[in-house]
């Protein structure tokens, strides 16, 4: 493990967590105008509204809620860049508002939507700077240059100006950026939002890899449920401000996530009139020779399914869909979340 | 010490990224250092043809003029030198880069200043520089020790006081993102009204030079003491020396004017 071995306890503590902005309200047309200028009336909007969890040393936690929930704004108010408007946020044993510089220097973090690189140069003049930033000695600098140039394969762009990489390889870089000072800490907003298939892959093998090789403490925020399902053992879902669900990903499966589809590409000229009659699902959607089917994992298995859809249909292709996450916030919005009754077993599941 | 040392360090860095990034649009560059030049060399040219038609300007002749003009103009410039991301600081807040600067182990202050190092000013500092020169050399100073000393003190002294106007305009931006507009008033207005001698303004004017926003200790009160006049005011003589006073005080109500915006600094939404 890197960096001094902190005291016992999470890394990073939050209690009734609070944020209020102040969002300015205009006055319409010319004479509304006029108005602006000598009234300004103001709404208030909690945008964090009593959060409340703890993180230990070495946890993967994933925070998930759709667009405006609160999740950037509590990952900013975990880094020191906004000040709370009420409860008790300390990381690393730190408060990050008094002691910004201080925890500055221990966690790294990544933007997905902003870079944190120097736009115009090269991104090797980038880490370069950032070594005297963080003022990181020269050997331990080379040594996790070294590490990253292989794990993200950074060589072939080393040289090239920030504004000029792709997506994916300004994401790597500021991977490589955020951790040259060995943080104890890494925050992800949003990391693989934009990326393909292949670049999401790579991001999570090496999120794995400093997570367990560096017992780096990893806490990001995503719509993608793939991200959490692959690499965090640990859930957060926030809604509205406020933290719907702290526990495991499993958990919330097998108690909300009951519903999947699944997406058949049926062979062409053959049974494409009418809808899909299976037993225990119901088409939901149709699109010439693709059909989506929604099935609930409490009455069958999608393996059962499969074998019903096929051996009524002539199959091309099929793919499963997991439930969006805005679904099933959602659904605990609906049905509310009651974890004293305990989960019925779920059955197989493919 | 050593702390120093590396801050400067890190400075001298960061300042070195910013203006080979500048380089990458070179041609801009050199047109923005002509135009700077350009405007700075008819700036003064005015004052000069009006000193063609009148004589003096409340008393104050050619030579003495161009000791104020001289005094802020360089002040002005170096303050613009080292401090004009000040300048931009809307834009830093309006696109949220100012998330990036707090996430990172240095003073956010020291970091702003740090991404623009406005070369182009070198041309109004050695503009400034001239009329000073000239303005030194036709007038009847009588040099001693104490005055080339505070000639120097008043440069430094006037050059942080702008700096804190600077500063404390980009906190303004904290609170009111579009507020750049009366911003300039107070910054580009102070630096034009401390071109000329007080003794054109009207009565509140002065009183707001010296006591409010002190752009009067720049080159005025300094002028006064250099050119041994009487204050029309009929302030006592030490007052003149206080320019450092006046800088500090405004450095100090910058710094917190800072530190309270970017306590209620609120970031983008996303």
């Amino acid at each position: 493990m890197n960096g001094p071995p902190g005291p016992a306890g999470p890394v990073i503590r939050v209690q009734d967590l609070r944020k209020t902005f102040r969002v300015a309200l205009h006055h319409r047309g010319a004479l509304g105008a006029v108005r602006n200028l000598v009234e300004r009336r103001f709404k208030e909007v909690r945008a964090v509204d009593g959060i409340g969890f703890a993180i230990q040393r070495g946890e993967m936690v994933g925070c998930l809620g759709p667009n405006g929930a609160g999740k950037s704004t509590t990952i900013k108010m975990l880094t020191g860049i906004l000040t709370p408007s009420g409860g008790d946020v300390e990381v690393l044993g730190l408060s990050p508002q008094r002691k910004r510089k201080e925890v500055a220097a221990r966690i790294g973090v990544v933007f997905g939507q902003r870079t944190q690189l120097w736009w115009d140069l090269p991104l090797i003049e980038s880490l370069d700077l950032l070594r005297y930033v963080y003022r990181v000695p020269a050997e331990r600098y080379r040594r996790n240059l070294d590490t990253f140039r292989a794990l993200l394969d950074l060589d072939s762009f080393l040289n090239t100006p920030v504004r000029q990489l792709s997506l994916g390889q300004r994401m790597r870089g500021d991977l490589a950026a955020s951790l040259l000072h060995d943080p104890e800490i890494l925050y992800l907003d949003e990391p693989t939002i934009g990326l393909d298939v292949v670049a999401k892959h790579r991001m999570r093998d090496f999120l794995r890899e400093i997570n367990r090789e560096r017992g780096v403490t990893v806490l990001l925020t995503t719509h993608d449920m793939a991200d959490v399902e692959q690499l965090c053992s640990r859930l957060l879902i926030v809604d509205r401000g406020r933290l719907l669900y702290d526990g495991s990903l499993r958990e919330i499966r097998d108690r909300l996530g009951t519903e999947r589809t699944l997406v058949v590409d049926l062979t062409s000229g053959e049974g494409l009139d009418g809808s899909l009659n299976v037993p225990n699902a119901r088409e939901v959607r149709a699109d010439g020779p693709r059909r989506w089917l929604r099935f609930d994992r409490k009455d069958t298995t999608a393996s059962d399914l499969i074998a019903a859809v096929a051996s009524r249909y002539r199959l091309q292709d099929l793919t499963i869909e997991e439930p969006e996450i805005e679904l099933i916030v959602r659904r605990i919005y609906e049905k509310g979340l009651d974890l004293t009754v305990p989960v019925k077993s779920a059955g197989a599941t493919l | 010490m050593a702390v120093i040392f590396e801050t400067g360090g890190i400075y001298r860095r960061l300042i070195g990224a910013h203006l080979r990034s500048q380089m990458q649009h070179k041609v801009s560059f050199v047109l923005r250092t002509l135009g700077t030049f350009a405007a700075n060399f008819f700036d003064f040219a005015g004052i000069a043809v009006l000193f063609g038609r009148i004589p003096q300007l409340s008393g104050w002749s050619l030579p003495e003029v161009a000791l104020l003009y001289g005094i802020s103009s360089l002040c002005f410039a170096t303050a613009e030198l080292f401090g004009g991301a000040l300048d931009n600081f809307d834009t830093v807040i309006l696109q949220g880069t100012f998330d990036r600067v707090l996430l990172r182990p240095l003073d956010a202050l020291f970091q702003v200043l740090t991404e623009e190092f406005a070369l182009r000013r070198l041309g109004r500092m050695a503009q400034g520089g001239l009329v000073l020169g000239i303005a030194l050399a036709q007038l009847p100073v009588s040099w001693t020790a104490g005055k080339v000393l505070f000639l120097a003190i008043s440069l430094v002294s006037g050059t942080a006081l702008f700096l804190g106007i600077f500063v404390l305009g980009a906190a303004y931006c904290f609170w009111i993102v579009q507020g750049k507009e009366a911003t300039h008033v107070v910054t580009y207005g102070g630096d034009f009204m401390s071109n000329y001698p007080m003794d054109i303004y009207s009565h509140w004017l002065k009183r707001f030079a010296t006591f409010v926003l002190p752009i009067g200790f720049v080159s005025y009160y300094p002028s006064l003491y250099l050119l041994e006049r009487s204050d029309p005011f009929g302030l006592p003589d030490w007052f003149r020396l206080m320019g450092p006073v006046a800088a500090a005080a405004v450095c100090l109500a910058a710094w917190c004017a800072w530190r309270g915006g970017v306590s209620q600094y609120q970031s983008t939404g996303s």
